[in-house]
């Protein structure tokens, strides 16, 4: 093992591979930073240009740009609450307030140490329980992905503080709008009215960008004469103190194993493992009131699952060949063209690549660790640009994103729709989060509940002898019932405000 | 009950149960294997009774918590603009259409002519030269 592990490292520490991997890391860094442009956009685009080059120099920039893209996506959603990446929502919770409070620097620290912290610790997992992460994951069946997508969504709604009624009406609408389209099971088109443009379905980035960007700057330009406006120019440190490090490390290390956890299982990924982890991380503190309102606990909780969730997915990817993700599925087929078959066999023929890819990974982790406490203080320069000129270029890059993704204006007039939607929600006091959130999960929860009935011969009573499932429900109706008994106990406590801006 | 909270719940009663009543209409399934209507009803079902919870549920108006729209008149500005911006998507000369919105928007906004559009010219540009030749997204 020792002469694989040496044979790996020597194949990756060559000026090419590392280059590779260096430009990897900076295109991903760009990609995750660009609302509507994503790390599954940016590997399938340049997955072509690898195939000139050997099998290492390949991966190497196609990780990178995997690894680059979804800490970079932590940007745009600590600076401007538009998150770069669906897996970045959560992140924009505790960021974006850390930023309005004149902290910019530390939350972009604090994102770039803890995700570097995800990808380490998930990679670790990966090197040394593979097999075991990758075998609970297929233990997963339709009834527990259902089970599980129904828990995510109802934690997002869960931490909506308040407003408990309304983000599980905010993650039914999502559900709702999931149901355009083709009917995942049988393609029978359903709430096209007629168009083509929706056989494909609401596209979840375009709405994300909507939800979170343009509403953002439409509530800015509402406050702005109302005097609620600031404009949070300072940038402060970036690198936390001993002790905020200190209160930090559970969270961090939570997170990345609930991110690695989530990650293996195939089609979740880091959107639904940060939310979980936020909101564990959140239990865990002492200081619960401070989540969602600038907490450094729950923005690292929240970073280190989303990227822990890489380590997870590559877990499943070569450990049993199956996509943990829409990035590992292209990666699959790039390292197939490569002559390369992700499997059980991988293990035993070529272990030596199997460290490869995991040297490749940490070295990843530690470039875009450099890169995200370097460029921290630069990239928080952008809260010094006047409001005005911030908010027409959210809007110019989020159109022409949102345009890209399929080259259909039908994704733009989605966003200015979801912009206005989401800034009414805002006045009304909709959290947003299970909005997306549903959308996202709407067809993994239909096509799986469905496929559940199938299977139990549509006998609901047999789906509860499946102690996975039984698990997630019972995490669903905890999160649900939770915030309401709390909210029952401090209603004689009127200084205990929940969190409300999820 | 808050006055938002009463439009909130009335709209979500009323799509919820439009929902369940255009479901009814998708095929039910066959043999006990929900079809393509089951989900729609489904959702329909539990959005209407989250709607008549949130309906239903008491509480005090406070001032923090009031459904009003402040400095509506550069907001509606804004949204305006931003559907111009959007009628004329695909009809050619991105970067004309593009510096000429922003610099609108931003004399809209406060901002002088002069840095207005050059600030526009600039990100147009910008914009442009990544999407259109670097990724060759088609933006004309």
């Amino acid at each position: 093992m020792t002469a694989d592990i040496l044979a790996g490292l020597s194949a990756v520490l060559s000026l090419q591979v590392l280059g590779f991997l260096a430009v990897g890391v900076s295109l991903g860094a760009v990609f995750g930073s660009l609302p509507g442009l994503t790390a599954t956009m940016g590997v399938a685009i340049l997955t072509p240009l690898t195939f000139w080059v050997s099998p290492e120099q390949g991966l190497a920039m196609l990780l990178g740009i995997y690894c680059g893209a979804i800490p970079a996506g932590g940007i745009p959603a600590i600076l401007i609450n538009v998150p770069g990446t669906p897996a970045s929502i959560a992140t924009s919770w505790d960021g974006y307030p850390l930023a309005r409070k004149g902290r910019a620097g530390l939350a972009l620290g604090v994102n770039a140490l803890a995700s570097a912290a995800g990808q380490l610790t998930s990679i670790l997992f990966l090197a040394f329980l593979a097999f075991p992460i990758a075998s609970f994951a297929l233990k997963f069946g339709p009834a527990e992905y259902f089970g599980l997508a129904l828990l995510g969504i109802s934690l997002m709604a869960g931490v909506s503080g308040r407003h408990v009624l309304k983000g599980l009406l905010a993650g039914t609408l999502g559900l709702a709008l999931a149901l355009v389209g083709l009917d995942p099971m049988t393609a029978y088109p359903r709430y096209t009215f007629g168009m083509s443009e929706f056989l494909d379905g609401v596209s979840f980035v375009p709405v994300m960008i909507g939800l979170f960007g343009l509403a953002e700057v439409l509530v800015q330009v509402s406050e702005r004469h109302a005097g609620k406006a600031s404009p949070p120019s300072a940038i402060g440190r970036v690198l936390p103190r001993t002790e905020e490090a200190r209160t930090m490390l559970g969270a961090t290390f939570a997170g990345a194993t609930v991110g690695t956890m989530v990650g293996a299982v195939p089609a979740a990924g880091g959107d639904i493992g940060s939310v979980i982890a936020w909101e564990q991380a959140r239990r865990a503190s002492k200081d619960k009131a401070a989540f969602g309102k600038g907490s450094l606990q729950g923005l690292a909780a929240s970073c280190s699952a989303c990227n822990a969730a890489i380590g997870g997915a590559m877990t499943t990817m070569l450990t049993l060949g199956i996509p943990g993700d829409a990035v590992s599925a292209i990666l699959i087929g790039a390292l197939l063209i490569h002559g390369i078959q992700p499997g059980p066999l991988l293990f035993e023929n070529r272990q030596e690549f199997v460290f490869s890819i995991v040297f490749l990974l940490v070295f990843a982790s530690l470039l875009i660790l450099g890169i995200g406490l370097l460029g921290a203080r630069p990239l928080a320069r952008i809260l010094r640009v006047p409001a005005p000129w911030l908010w027409t270029g959210i809007v110019l890059f989020g159109t022409v994103g949102a345009y890209a993704l399929n080259n259909t204006v039908a994704d733009v007039w989605a966003m200015y729709a979801a912009g206005v939607a989401g800034f009414l929600f805002r006045k009304a006091r909709i959290p947003l989060g299970p909005l997306v959130l549903g959308l996202i999960l709407g067809p993994m929860m239909e096509s799986n509940l469905r496929r559940a009935l199938i299977l139990s011969r549509g006998d609901w009573l047999v789906l509860l002898a499946r102690p996975i499932l039984v698990a997630f429900l019972a995490g669903t109706v905890l999160s649900l019932l939770w915030p309401l008994l709390r909210a029952h106990r401090s209603a004689s406590k009127p200084n205990q405000r929940a969190v409300s801006n999820v | 009950m808050k006055a938002a909270d009463k439009v909130t719940g009335g709209a979500f009663l009323a799509l919820g149960l439009a929902l369940v009543a255009s479901g009814l209409g998708l095929p039910a399934g066959v043999g006990g294997q929900p079809g393509a209507g089951f989900f729609p009803q489904a959702i329909g079902g539990l959005m209407a009774v989250l709607a008549c919870g949130l309906l239903l549920k008491r509480g005090e108006d406070s001032a923090d918590e009031s459904f009003g729209i402040s400095n509506a008149g550069q907001v509606a500005g804004t949204a305006a603009l931003l559907l111009g911006y959007l009628l004329l998507w695909g009809t050619g000369f991105f970067v004309v259409r593009t510096a000429v919105f922003l610099a609108l928007a931003l004399r809209f906004l406060g901002q002088g002519w002069l840095p207005s559009a050059a600030y526009g010219v600039a990100m147009s540009s910008v914009v442009y030269l990544a999407f259109s030749i670097g990724l060759n997204v088609s933006l004309e």
